[in-house]
Protein backbone atom coordinates (compact mmCIF):
# COMPACT_ATOMS: atom_id res chain seq x y z
CA UNK A 1 0.00 0.00 0.00
CA UNK A 2 1.34 3.10 -0.62
CA UNK A 3 2.57 5.75 2.22
CA UNK A 4 1.83 8.38 -0.27
CA UNK A 5 -2.19 7.49 -0.26
CA UNK A 6 -1.83 7.06 3.03
CA UNK A 7 -0.68 10.68 4.07
CA UNK A 8 -3.29 12.48 1.36
CA UNK A 9 -6.33 10.83 3.48
CA UNK A 10 -5.04 11.99 6.52
CA UNK A 11 -4.78 14.82 5.24
CA UNK A 12 -8.24 15.31 4.16
CA UNK A 13 -9.77 13.93 6.73
CA UNK A 14 -8.23 17.00 9.18
CA UNK A 15 -9.42 19.63 6.34
CA UNK A 16 -12.90 17.90 6.08
CA UNK A 17 -15.91 18.92 8.34
CA UNK A 18 -15.04 16.93 11.51
CA UNK A 19 -18.91 16.34 12.19
CA UNK A 20 -18.90 14.08 9.33
CA UNK A 21 -15.70 12.06 9.76
CA UNK A 22 -17.75 8.86 9.67
CA UNK A 23 -19.16 9.66 6.39
CA UNK A 24 -15.79 10.37 4.78
CA UNK A 25 -14.05 8.07 5.92
CA UNK A 26 -15.99 5.47 4.51
CA UNK A 27 -15.89 7.59 1.21
CA UNK A 28 -11.97 7.22 1.57
CA UNK A 29 -12.22 3.50 1.84
CA UNK A 30 -14.33 3.10 -1.02
CA UNK A 31 -12.22 5.27 -3.00
CA UNK A 32 -9.66 3.02 -2.18
CA UNK A 33 -9.85 -0.07 -0.84
CA UNK A 34 -6.36 -1.04 0.78
CA UNK A 35 -6.47 1.76 2.77
CA UNK A 36 -9.42 0.33 4.94
CA UNK A 37 -7.04 -0.94 7.86
CA UNK A 38 -4.56 1.67 8.33
CA UNK A 39 -7.10 4.25 8.20
CA UNK A 40 -9.36 2.32 10.75
CA UNK A 41 -6.30 2.13 13.12
CA UNK A 42 -5.67 5.37 12.69
CA UNK A 43 -8.64 7.76 12.54
CA UNK A 44 -10.04 8.66 16.18
CA UNK A 45 -13.99 9.02 15.62
CA UNK A 46 -16.60 9.09 18.25
CA UNK A 47 -16.85 6.06 20.85
CA UNK A 48 -19.35 4.15 20.13
CA UNK A 49 -21.26 2.14 23.46
CA UNK A 50 -22.18 -0.94 23.88
CA UNK A 51 -23.84 -2.81 27.15
CA UNK A 52 -22.90 -6.56 28.34
CA UNK A 53 -25.15 -8.79 28.67
CA UNK A 54 -23.22 -10.57 31.25
CA UNK A 55 -22.40 -7.87 33.45
CA UNK A 56 -26.42 -6.69 34.35
CA UNK A 57 -26.18 -4.78 30.72
CA UNK A 58 -23.30 -2.44 31.67
CA UNK A 59 -22.32 0.34 29.44
CA UNK A 60 -19.03 -0.45 27.69
CA UNK A 61 -16.89 1.73 24.94
CA UNK A 62 -15.92 0.70 21.60
CA UNK A 63 -13.22 1.21 19.30
CA UNK A 64 -10.94 -0.68 16.96
CA UNK A 65 -8.47 -2.02 19.91
CA UNK A 66 -11.13 -4.06 21.53
CA UNK A 67 -12.39 -5.35 18.54
CA UNK A 68 -12.74 -8.46 16.43
CA UNK A 69 -14.78 -8.97 13.53
CA UNK A 70 -17.89 -7.15 14.87
CA UNK A 71 -17.59 -7.79 18.31
CA UNK A 72 -15.96 -5.96 21.18
CA UNK A 73 -14.42 -7.58 24.25
CA UNK A 74 -16.12 -6.07 27.00
CA UNK A 75 -13.58 -4.79 30.02
CA UNK A 76 -16.12 -5.96 32.53
CA UNK A 77 -16.58 -9.58 31.91
CA UNK A 78 -13.27 -10.12 29.61
CA UNK A 79 -16.08 -11.19 27.21
CA UNK A 80 -16.78 -10.37 23.42
CA UNK A 81 -19.81 -9.08 22.83
CA UNK A 82 -21.76 -10.55 20.81
CA UNK A 83 -20.16 -13.91 21.12
CA UNK A 84 -18.14 -14.72 18.49
CA UNK A 85 -18.61 -18.11 16.35
CA UNK A 86 -16.32 -20.78 18.10
CA UNK A 87 -14.22 -20.79 15.34
CA UNK A 88 -13.70 -17.36 15.41
CA UNK A 89 -13.32 -17.10 18.61
CA UNK A 90 -10.52 -19.49 19.09
CA UNK A 91 -8.37 -16.46 17.32
CA UNK A 92 -9.80 -13.73 19.38
CA UNK A 93 -7.17 -12.11 21.49
CA UNK A 94 -6.96 -11.14 24.62
CA UNK A 95 -4.62 -9.66 27.32
CA UNK A 96 -1.97 -12.56 29.27
CA UNK A 97 -3.00 -13.02 33.08
CA UNK A 98 -0.63 -10.68 34.42
CA UNK A 99 -2.11 -7.51 31.51
CA UNK A 100 -5.82 -8.65 32.89
CA UNK A 101 -5.02 -8.31 35.88
CA UNK A 102 -3.88 -4.94 35.66
CA UNK A 103 -6.90 -3.95 33.20
CA UNK A 104 -9.40 -4.95 35.70
CA UNK A 105 -7.37 -2.64 38.22
CA UNK A 106 -7.21 0.41 35.77
CA UNK A 107 -11.34 0.18 34.89
CA UNK A 108 -12.05 -0.08 38.42
CA UNK A 109 -9.71 3.69 39.01
CA UNK A 110 -10.69 5.11 35.94
CA UNK A 111 -14.68 4.03 36.90
CA UNK A 112 -13.85 6.08 40.04
CA UNK A 113 -12.40 9.01 38.24
CA UNK A 114 -15.07 9.07 35.27
CA UNK A 115 -17.66 9.59 38.76
CA UNK A 116 -15.50 12.36 39.88
CA UNK A 117 -14.80 14.82 36.82
CA UNK A 118 -17.49 13.64 34.54
CA UNK A 119 -20.00 12.51 36.59
CA UNK A 120 -21.91 10.55 34.27
CA UNK A 121 -20.51 8.91 30.77
CA UNK A 122 -18.50 5.44 30.53
CA UNK A 123 -15.06 4.71 30.82
CA UNK A 124 -13.31 1.81 29.67
CA UNK A 125 -9.59 0.31 29.35
CA UNK A 126 -7.97 -2.04 27.15
CA UNK A 127 -4.57 -3.16 27.71
CA UNK A 128 -2.38 -5.77 25.68
CA UNK A 129 0.70 -6.97 26.27
CA UNK A 130 4.15 -5.73 23.72
CA UNK A 131 6.46 -8.44 24.60
CA UNK A 132 5.85 -11.76 26.48
CA UNK A 133 9.70 -11.02 27.81
CA UNK A 134 9.34 -8.49 29.79
CA UNK A 135 6.87 -6.23 31.47
CA UNK A 136 6.12 -3.92 28.55
CA UNK A 137 2.26 -3.33 27.75
CA UNK A 138 -0.06 -1.03 25.59
CA UNK A 139 -3.38 0.02 25.86
CA UNK A 140 -5.99 2.95 25.28
CA UNK A 141 -7.88 4.54 28.05
CA UNK A 142 -10.94 5.80 26.57
CA UNK A 143 -14.21 7.92 28.33
CA UNK A 144 -16.70 9.38 27.03
CA UNK A 145 -20.03 11.40 28.38
CA UNK A 146 -23.22 12.98 26.15
CA UNK A 147 -24.94 16.01 27.63
CA UNK A 148 -28.71 15.61 25.44
CA UNK A 149 -28.12 14.70 22.09
CA UNK A 150 -26.58 18.02 21.43
CA UNK A 151 -23.06 18.16 22.65
CA UNK A 152 -20.43 15.25 23.32
CA UNK A 153 -16.77 14.56 24.55
CA UNK A 154 -14.86 11.20 23.63
CA UNK A 155 -11.24 11.54 25.38
CA UNK A 156 -9.41 8.61 23.59
CA UNK A 157 -5.72 7.82 25.12
CA UNK A 158 -3.78 5.61 23.26
CA UNK A 159 -0.98 4.39 25.57
CA UNK A 160 2.70 2.68 25.51
CA UNK A 161 4.47 1.55 28.49
CA UNK A 162 8.20 0.37 28.10
CA UNK A 163 10.65 -0.80 31.01
CA UNK A 164 14.51 0.44 30.41
CA UNK A 165 16.35 -1.06 33.48
CA UNK A 166 15.28 0.80 36.63
CA UNK A 167 12.67 2.71 34.85
CA UNK A 168 9.19 2.61 32.94
CA UNK A 169 8.60 5.30 30.28
CA UNK A 170 4.95 6.40 29.62
CA UNK A 171 3.85 7.87 26.12
CA UNK A 172 0.57 9.00 25.36
CA UNK A 173 -1.18 9.94 22.78
CA UNK A 174 -4.63 11.94 23.38
CA UNK A 175 -7.22 12.95 21.33
CA UNK A 176 -10.49 14.84 22.36
CA UNK A 177 -13.68 14.74 20.00
CA UNK A 178 -15.58 17.68 21.29
CA UNK A 179 -18.84 18.53 20.05
CA UNK A 180 -20.84 21.63 20.64
CA UNK A 181 -24.02 22.87 19.56
CA UNK A 182 -26.55 25.47 20.32
CA UNK A 183 -29.72 23.64 18.97
CA UNK A 184 -32.10 25.80 17.85
CA UNK A 185 -29.45 28.90 17.14
CA UNK A 186 -27.77 26.56 14.84
CA UNK A 187 -24.27 26.91 16.16
CA UNK A 188 -22.20 24.43 15.51
CA UNK A 189 -18.46 24.09 17.13
CA UNK A 190 -16.91 20.71 16.21
CA UNK A 191 -13.98 18.34 15.68
CA UNK A 192 -10.71 17.56 17.82
CA UNK A 193 -7.51 17.89 19.04
CA UNK A 194 -4.13 15.48 19.46
CA UNK A 195 -1.56 16.12 22.21
CA UNK A 196 1.40 13.73 22.96
CA UNK A 197 2.54 13.34 26.41
CA UNK A 198 5.61 11.22 27.78
CA UNK A 199 6.97 10.80 31.25
CA UNK A 200 9.67 8.49 32.89
CA UNK A 201 8.88 7.24 36.46
CA UNK A 202 11.96 5.33 38.80
CA UNK A 203 10.71 1.66 39.37
CA UNK A 204 9.65 1.97 43.07
CA UNK A 205 12.18 -0.59 45.45
CA UNK A 206 10.96 -3.53 47.15
CA UNK A 207 8.25 -4.15 45.19
CA UNK A 208 7.94 -7.78 43.73
CA UNK A 209 8.35 -8.08 39.48
CA UNK A 210 4.80 -8.34 38.51
CA UNK A 211 3.44 -6.52 41.30
CA UNK A 212 3.48 -3.60 40.18
CA UNK A 213 -0.72 -3.12 39.08
CA UNK A 214 -1.27 -0.30 41.76
CA UNK A 215 2.00 1.88 40.84
CA UNK A 216 1.07 1.69 37.08
CA UNK A 217 -2.44 1.89 37.69
CA UNK A 218 -1.20 5.51 39.69
CA UNK A 219 1.33 6.52 37.52
CA UNK A 220 -1.26 6.51 34.36
CA UNK A 221 -3.49 7.95 36.46
CA UNK A 222 -1.86 10.99 37.28
CA UNK A 223 -0.47 11.63 33.45
CA UNK A 224 -4.06 11.05 32.34
CA UNK A 225 -5.64 13.48 35.07
CA UNK A 226 -2.98 16.06 34.33
CA UNK A 227 -3.47 15.57 30.50
CA UNK A 228 -7.31 16.29 30.14
CA UNK A 229 -7.29 18.72 32.31
CA UNK A 230 -4.70 20.71 30.51
CA UNK A 231 -6.85 19.51 27.20
CA UNK A 232 -9.94 20.96 28.42
CA UNK A 233 -8.17 24.01 28.85
CA UNK A 234 -7.05 23.99 25.32
CA UNK A 235 -10.14 23.25 23.91
CA UNK A 236 -11.66 26.23 25.05
CA UNK A 237 -9.26 28.46 24.42
CA UNK A 238 -9.43 26.87 20.78
CA UNK A 239 -13.22 26.77 20.87
CA UNK A 240 -14.46 29.84 22.51
CA UNK A 241 -11.93 32.86 22.35
CA UNK A 242 -9.36 31.66 19.16
CA UNK A 243 -13.11 30.88 16.93
CA UNK A 244 -14.53 34.55 18.26
CA UNK A 245 -11.46 36.30 17.52
CA UNK A 246 -11.75 34.81 13.63
CA UNK A 247 -15.14 35.70 13.21
CA UNK A 248 -14.54 39.24 14.04
CA UNK A 249 -11.34 39.41 11.77
CA UNK A 250 -13.90 38.83 8.91
CA UNK A 251 -16.18 41.26 9.74
CA UNK A 252 -16.36 43.41 12.80
CA UNK A 253 -19.42 45.71 13.36
CA UNK A 254 -17.15 48.17 15.54
CA UNK A 255 -14.83 48.96 12.71
CA UNK A 256 -15.34 52.84 13.56
CA UNK A 257 -15.00 52.26 16.84
CA UNK A 258 -12.64 50.39 16.99
CA UNK A 259 -11.27 50.63 20.72
CA UNK A 260 -13.93 50.79 23.47
CA UNK A 261 -15.44 47.46 21.72
CA UNK A 262 -11.99 45.52 21.38
CA UNK A 263 -11.49 46.72 25.22
CA UNK A 264 -15.11 45.39 25.87
CA UNK A 265 -15.07 41.78 23.94
CA UNK A 266 -11.70 41.44 25.47
CA UNK A 267 -13.27 41.80 29.26
CA UNK A 268 -15.68 39.31 28.13
CA UNK A 269 -12.88 36.68 27.24
CA UNK A 270 -11.35 37.52 30.51
CA UNK A 271 -14.57 37.11 32.02
CA UNK A 272 -15.51 33.37 30.34
CA UNK A 273 -11.30 32.52 31.37
CA UNK A 274 -12.18 33.02 34.95
CA UNK A 275 -14.94 30.84 35.08
CA UNK B 1 -17.94 3.11 -9.91
CA UNK B 2 -17.62 6.05 -11.88
CA UNK B 3 -20.71 7.37 -10.67
CA UNK B 4 -20.02 6.80 -7.14
CA UNK B 5 -16.33 8.31 -7.87
CA UNK B 6 -17.78 11.36 -9.10
CA UNK B 7 -20.46 11.46 -6.14
CA UNK B 8 -18.00 10.71 -3.18
CA UNK B 9 -15.40 13.45 -5.04
CA UNK B 10 -18.53 15.85 -5.36
CA UNK B 11 -19.84 14.91 -1.90
CA UNK B 12 -15.72 15.43 -0.07
CA UNK B 13 -15.01 18.34 -2.37
CA UNK B 14 -18.59 20.49 -0.79
CA UNK B 15 -17.64 19.73 2.78
CA UNK B 16 -14.16 21.70 1.87
CA UNK B 17 -13.10 24.33 3.77
CA UNK B 18 -13.12 27.21 0.66
CA UNK B 19 -9.44 28.36 2.09
CA UNK B 20 -7.89 24.57 1.54
CA UNK B 21 -9.49 23.56 -1.84
CA UNK B 22 -6.23 23.48 -3.51
CA UNK B 23 -5.33 21.14 -0.70
CA UNK B 24 -8.26 18.90 -1.14
CA UNK B 25 -7.88 18.74 -5.09
CA UNK B 26 -3.90 17.49 -4.05
CA UNK B 27 -4.73 15.11 -1.97
CA UNK B 28 -7.90 13.56 -4.20
CA UNK B 29 -5.67 13.49 -7.10
CA UNK B 30 -3.09 11.14 -4.84
CA UNK B 31 -5.71 9.11 -4.02
CA UNK B 32 -7.80 8.67 -7.04
CA UNK B 33 -5.02 9.48 -9.64
CA UNK B 34 -5.44 11.00 -13.22
CA UNK B 35 -8.53 9.09 -14.19
CA UNK B 36 -10.61 11.04 -11.64
CA UNK B 37 -9.19 14.68 -13.12
CA UNK B 38 -12.77 15.46 -14.83
CA UNK B 39 -14.50 14.34 -11.52
CA UNK B 40 -12.59 17.01 -9.43
CA UNK B 41 -12.52 19.91 -11.70
CA UNK B 42 -16.44 19.44 -12.10
CA UNK B 43 -16.74 19.25 -8.47
CA UNK B 44 -14.85 22.06 -7.80
CA UNK B 45 -16.76 24.43 -10.09
CA UNK B 46 -19.97 23.06 -8.55
CA UNK B 47 -18.31 24.28 -5.38
CA UNK B 48 -17.38 27.78 -6.13
CA UNK B 49 -20.68 28.62 -7.97
CA UNK B 50 -22.37 26.87 -4.80
CA UNK B 51 -20.23 28.84 -2.08
CA UNK B 52 -20.35 31.96 -4.44
CA UNK B 53 -16.38 32.26 -4.30
CA UNK B 54 -14.76 35.49 -5.43
CA UNK B 55 -12.51 35.44 -8.29
CA UNK B 56 -9.94 37.55 -9.85
CA UNK B 57 -11.19 39.69 -12.67
CA UNK B 58 -8.34 42.19 -13.63
CA UNK B 59 -7.97 44.06 -10.18
CA UNK B 60 -10.94 42.79 -8.78
CA UNK B 61 -12.20 39.76 -7.32
CA UNK B 62 -15.88 38.78 -8.69
CA UNK B 63 -18.08 36.32 -7.56
CA UNK B 64 -19.40 33.51 -9.08
CA UNK B 65 -22.72 32.31 -8.51
CA UNK B 66 -26.17 30.96 -10.52
CA UNK B 67 -27.11 34.62 -10.56
CA UNK B 68 -24.75 35.85 -12.86
CA UNK B 69 -24.42 32.53 -14.95
CA UNK B 70 -24.72 32.86 -18.31
CA UNK B 71 -24.35 29.86 -20.23
CA UNK B 72 -21.19 28.31 -19.61
CA UNK B 73 -19.75 31.53 -18.78
CA UNK B 74 -20.80 34.61 -15.73
CA UNK B 75 -20.97 38.25 -15.82
CA UNK B 76 -20.26 41.27 -14.02
CA UNK B 77 -22.74 43.68 -14.40
CA UNK B 78 -21.20 46.44 -12.46
CA UNK B 79 -18.47 46.50 -14.67
CA UNK B 80 -20.58 45.09 -18.07
CA UNK B 81 -17.67 42.08 -18.74
CA UNK B 82 -18.61 38.43 -19.75
CA UNK B 83 -15.93 35.96 -18.76
CA UNK B 84 -14.94 32.00 -18.13
CA UNK B 85 -13.57 30.93 -15.06
CA UNK B 86 -10.84 28.85 -14.57
CA UNK B 87 -12.64 27.09 -11.39
CA UNK B 88 -9.03 25.54 -9.87
CA UNK B 89 -6.97 28.62 -10.22
CA UNK B 90 -9.80 31.01 -9.35
CA UNK B 91 -9.39 33.10 -12.36
CA UNK B 92 -11.44 34.86 -15.21
CA UNK B 93 -10.35 33.91 -18.58
CA UNK B 94 -11.32 35.21 -22.18
CA UNK B 95 -12.61 38.52 -20.59
CA UNK B 96 -14.82 40.64 -23.10
CA UNK B 97 -17.42 43.21 -22.73
CA UNK B 98 -21.36 42.79 -22.48
CA UNK B 99 -24.61 44.59 -22.39
CA UNK B 100 -25.42 43.67 -18.77
CA UNK B 101 -25.38 46.60 -16.66
CA UNK B 102 -26.98 47.72 -13.29
CA UNK B 103 -30.05 50.02 -13.35
CA UNK B 104 -29.62 53.95 -11.32
CA UNK B 105 -31.56 52.22 -8.00
CA UNK B 106 -29.50 48.93 -8.46
CA UNK B 107 -25.99 50.75 -8.63
CA UNK B 108 -27.18 52.86 -5.73
CA UNK B 109 -27.57 50.15 -3.65
CA UNK B 110 -24.29 48.65 -4.76
CA UNK B 111 -22.70 51.75 -3.55
CA UNK B 112 -24.14 51.53 -0.29
CA UNK B 113 -23.30 48.01 0.08
CA UNK B 114 -19.70 48.25 -1.52
CA UNK B 115 -18.99 50.88 1.15
CA UNK B 116 -20.18 49.13 4.17
CA UNK B 117 -18.67 46.29 3.06
CA UNK B 118 -15.83 48.26 3.49
CA UNK B 119 -15.98 49.89 6.71
CA UNK B 120 -17.05 46.15 8.67
CA UNK B 121 -15.21 43.52 6.52
CA UNK B 122 -12.03 42.46 5.88
CA UNK B 123 -10.06 43.56 2.81
CA UNK B 124 -10.81 39.89 0.98
CA UNK B 125 -14.58 40.94 0.76
CA UNK B 126 -16.77 40.67 -2.30
CA UNK B 127 -20.21 42.20 -2.74
CA UNK B 128 -22.58 41.92 -5.94
CA UNK B 129 -25.76 42.97 -6.83
CA UNK B 130 -27.90 41.21 -9.28
CA UNK B 131 -31.23 41.41 -10.53
CA UNK B 132 -33.55 38.46 -8.89
CA UNK B 133 -36.15 36.52 -10.24
CA UNK B 134 -38.98 38.66 -10.67
CA UNK B 135 -39.21 42.46 -11.72
CA UNK B 136 -39.27 43.84 -8.31
CA UNK B 137 -36.69 42.00 -7.00
CA UNK B 138 -32.69 42.61 -6.27
CA UNK B 139 -30.44 39.98 -5.00
CA UNK B 140 -27.02 41.12 -2.81
CA UNK B 141 -24.19 39.02 -2.19
CA UNK B 142 -21.32 39.28 0.49
CA UNK B 143 -18.60 36.86 0.20
CA UNK B 144 -15.53 37.26 2.65
CA UNK B 145 -12.53 34.94 3.24
CA UNK B 146 -9.61 35.68 5.28
CA UNK B 147 -7.24 32.64 5.23
CA UNK B 148 -4.15 32.52 7.22
CA UNK B 149 -2.90 29.10 6.77
CA UNK B 150 0.59 29.84 8.49
CA UNK B 151 -1.51 30.26 11.39
CA UNK B 152 -3.61 26.62 11.02
CA UNK B 153 -6.56 28.98 10.47
CA UNK B 154 -9.39 29.79 7.82
CA UNK B 155 -12.39 31.99 7.40
CA UNK B 156 -15.47 32.47 5.23
CA UNK B 157 -18.17 34.74 5.69
CA UNK B 158 -21.36 34.95 3.45
CA UNK B 159 -24.33 36.68 3.55
CA UNK B 160 -27.19 36.96 1.11
CA UNK B 161 -30.15 38.75 0.28
CA UNK B 162 -33.74 39.22 -1.41
CA UNK B 163 -34.53 42.92 -1.40
CA UNK B 164 -38.80 43.72 -3.40
CA UNK B 165 -38.03 47.23 -4.18
CA UNK B 166 -42.00 46.89 -4.23
CA UNK B 167 -42.88 45.45 -0.93
CA UNK B 168 -39.75 46.92 0.56
CA UNK B 169 -39.06 43.36 2.14
CA UNK B 170 -35.87 42.07 2.84
CA UNK B 171 -35.02 38.36 3.62
CA UNK B 172 -32.05 36.48 3.66
CA UNK B 173 -29.57 34.59 5.60
CA UNK B 174 -25.76 34.74 7.46
CA UNK B 175 -23.88 31.71 6.64
CA UNK B 176 -19.99 31.64 8.74
CA UNK B 177 -17.79 28.60 9.15
CA UNK B 178 -14.26 28.61 9.93
CA UNK B 179 -11.43 25.91 10.29
CA UNK B 180 -9.10 25.70 13.12
CA UNK B 181 -6.47 22.75 12.26
CA UNK B 182 -3.67 23.35 14.41
CA UNK B 183 -2.39 19.67 15.54
CA UNK B 184 -6.48 18.73 15.32
CA UNK B 185 -9.28 19.74 13.18
CA UNK B 186 -12.15 21.99 14.52
CA UNK B 187 -14.67 23.84 12.85
CA UNK B 188 -17.56 26.44 13.65
CA UNK B 189 -20.34 26.93 11.63
CA UNK B 190 -23.74 29.07 11.83
CA UNK B 191 -26.47 29.44 9.58
CA UNK B 192 -29.03 32.09 10.49
CA UNK B 193 -32.39 33.08 8.70
CA UNK B 194 -32.71 37.06 8.96
CA UNK B 195 -35.08 39.02 7.44
CA UNK B 196 -36.58 42.73 7.65
CA UNK B 197 -39.67 44.96 6.98
CA UNK B 198 -40.42 48.46 5.48
CA UNK B 199 -36.27 48.87 4.38
CA UNK B 200 -35.63 51.96 2.66
CA UNK B 201 -31.69 51.91 3.07
CA UNK B 202 -31.22 48.43 1.70
CA UNK B 203 -27.12 48.55 3.30
CA UNK B 204 -27.91 49.87 6.71
CA UNK B 205 -30.48 47.26 7.14
CA UNK B 206 -28.03 44.72 5.93
CA UNK B 207 -25.39 46.28 8.35
CA UNK B 208 -28.21 46.20 11.33
CA UNK B 209 -29.09 42.27 10.94
CA UNK B 210 -25.34 41.28 10.51
CA UNK B 211 -24.50 43.83 13.89
CA UNK B 212 -26.90 41.48 15.28
CA UNK B 213 -25.99 38.68 14.38
CA UNK B 214 -22.33 39.28 16.05
CA UNK B 215 -24.38 40.29 19.12
CA UNK B 216 -26.06 36.77 19.15
CA UNK B 217 -23.06 34.96 18.80
CA UNK B 218 -21.82 36.50 22.43
CA UNK B 219 -24.66 35.40 23.69
CA UNK B 220 -24.71 31.88 22.06
CA UNK B 221 -20.69 30.91 22.82
CA UNK B 222 -21.23 32.24 26.27
CA UNK B 223 -24.01 29.52 26.67
CA UNK B 224 -22.38 27.04 24.89
CA UNK B 225 -19.63 27.64 27.27
CA UNK B 226 -21.58 27.37 30.34
CA UNK B 227 -24.35 25.06 29.26
CA UNK B 228 -23.10 22.44 27.41
CA UNK B 229 -18.84 22.45 27.48
CA UNK B 230 -19.48 22.66 31.72
CA UNK B 231 -21.56 19.90 31.65
CA UNK B 232 -19.49 17.30 30.00
CA UNK B 233 -16.21 17.63 31.82
CA UNK B 234 -15.70 19.40 35.31
CA UNK B 235 -12.37 21.76 35.49
CA UNK B 236 -11.92 19.64 39.31
CA UNK B 237 -13.62 16.83 41.14
CA UNK B 238 -16.47 17.43 43.06
CA UNK B 239 -14.13 17.10 45.45
CA UNK B 240 -12.41 20.14 44.97
CA UNK B 241 -9.01 18.59 44.82
CA UNK B 242 -7.26 16.17 42.56
CA UNK B 243 -7.52 12.62 42.94
CA UNK B 244 -5.45 10.46 45.61
CA UNK B 245 -4.30 7.53 43.34
CA UNK B 246 -3.02 4.86 44.35
CA UNK B 247 -4.73 1.67 46.69
CA UNK B 248 -7.03 4.18 48.59
CA UNK B 249 -9.06 5.14 45.48
CA UNK B 250 -11.55 2.97 46.70
CA UNK B 251 -12.30 5.41 49.50
CA UNK B 252 -13.89 7.45 47.15
CA UNK B 253 -16.51 5.59 46.34
CA UNK B 254 -16.99 4.11 50.01
CA UNK B 255 -17.25 8.06 50.85
CA UNK B 256 -19.53 8.26 48.25
CA UNK B 257 -21.98 5.45 49.07
CA UNK B 258 -21.97 5.99 52.89
CA UNK B 259 -23.09 10.04 51.95
CA UNK B 260 -25.77 8.32 49.83
CA UNK B 261 -26.88 6.19 52.65
CA UNK B 262 -26.97 8.69 55.30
Amino acid sequence: MSSEKFEAAMDLLRRLDPTKVEKHLTQLIKLEPELAEDLLASVDVPLQVKKDPNASHREFLCCDYNRDIDSHRSPWTNVYVPSLEPEDAEESPFPSEKTRQLEILANDSFDIYRDLYYEGGVSSVYLWDLDDATDDFAGVILLKKSENSRSSWDAIHVLEVLNNGNKAEYRITTTIILHLNSGSQKTTLSGNLTRQTEKTYELPTGVPHGKLQVWHTSNLGSMIEDVESQMRNILEVVYFDKTRDIYHELRDGSFSATNSNRAAHEQVIKGLQGM
Amino acid sequence: MTDQLDAIVSDIVSNSPSGEISEVVKDLKVIIGESGEEAIKAAVEKYNIANWIPIKLGSESVIVSDFNKSGTKFYDPKSSQLFSVDHLKRLALDVQPCDKELKANELAIYNDLDSYVKNSFANETSCAVYPGESANEIVLIIVGTKYSPANFWNGQWKSFYRFNTQSKQLSGSIHVRIHYFEEGNVNFSNDKDVKAENVDDVASAIKDLEDNWEQEMEKDFFNLNEKEFKLLRRRLPVTRSKINWGKGIGNYRIGKDSAASQ
